[in-house]
């Protein structure tokens, strides 16, 4: 009687439901970027926007390369139902405080799917995820580098607010 | 039993019906009351989800007669059922029990490696 399942695809139905699950959470954090990246443009900060919405087109891109590669492998990629996300912030600093969270829950995420790569033995995906990891030291880095930015430079006078704005673009770009 | 349940293997059985794999055209065969209908394992994985996404509690608890009965479709193997409660559990089962046989034979393969399993 022959495998059936393994002639489909080479994941196993948890690894395909977690990548399923980790493309919602990429997703969702590109439109989360885009919402920052519009508050930040409608509240005078032109340069962090740009920098917000060049992040929600990275994140997409994290979404597709997941999406593609659990076809590729032959799974069900399902197109994901992002939920609501938030709008409206308090400030600058909290705009890339959620920022800085939410590059965490991702790490911790694909964290677990890496995991559970070696707990099912799937070397190949856990060797796909390994990117991601690379990736997400690379995020939270530059969101710890932002939040440094406001120890720097006050952020309560309107001086300090326009530096903040052009430094914030420019961080993940320096040559070190 | 039909014929092809007696020749293919036979992956589970309900009282209304029961699977069977093929492996000349590695299609899963589902034969549920008067219909049979043949599956790409993709495709059996998506029908499996969809009978599975089915409220069940809505169903019993619900009174209105739109909750009665539940439309089943897999248009691409020309399937389309028109199931109450008993039957719908019944179909379920026989879908859980099929996954569960076809889980089981690949686990099987994978631990005995080349090992031809009859």
């Amino acid at each position: 009687m022959k495998d059936l399942v393994r002639l489909h695809t080479s994941l196993t139905e948890e690894i395909e439901a977690a990548l399923n699950d980790q493309c919602k959470m990429e997703a969702e954090a590109s439109l989360k970027y885009l919402a920052m990246a519009a508050w930040l443009d409608r509240n005078g900060f032109d340069y962090s926007a740009g920098y917000l919405y060049a992040q929600a087109e990275e994140e997409r891109e994290h979404f597709l390369k997941i999406f593609k590669y659990i076809t590729e492998v032959g799974g069900v990629a399902i197109t994901p139902t992002p939920n609501e996300v938030q709008q409206e912030f308090g400030s600058l600093r909290d705009v890339f405080e959620t920022a800085l969270q939410g590059e965490i829950a991702v790490t911790h995420s694909i964290n677990r799917i890496v995991a559970k790569c070696r707990e099912l033995n799937d070397y190949a995906t856990e060797e796909f995820m390994m990117w991601y990891v690379r990736e997400q030291r690379e995020e939270e880095h530059n969101a710890r580098r932002v939040m440094e930015l406001f120890e720097l430079i006050d952020a309560n006078s309107s001086t300090g607010r326009f530096v903040l704005d052009e430094e914030i673009s420019k961080v993940g770009r320096r040559v070190s | 039993m039909t014929n092809q349940a007696i020749n293919s293997n036979e992956l589970y059985r309900v009282p209304k019906g029961c699977s069977w794999q093929c492996d000349l055209t590695n299609r899963v065969y589902i034969q549920f009351q008067e219909t049979v209908a043949a599956f790409r394992l993709r495709d059996f994985f998506a029908f499996h989800r969809k009978v599975s996404a089915i409220d069940i509690h809505e169903m019993i608890y619900n009174l209105s007669d739109d909750f009665d009965f539940e439309i089943i479709e897999a248009p691409q193997q020309g399937v389309s059922l028109q199931l109450g409660l008993c039957e719908l559990v019944q179909l379920r089962d026989l879908l859980d029990g099929t996954k569960f046989a076809l889980k089981l034979n690949s686990m099987l393969h994978e631990a005995l490696g080349t090992v031809s399993l009859v």
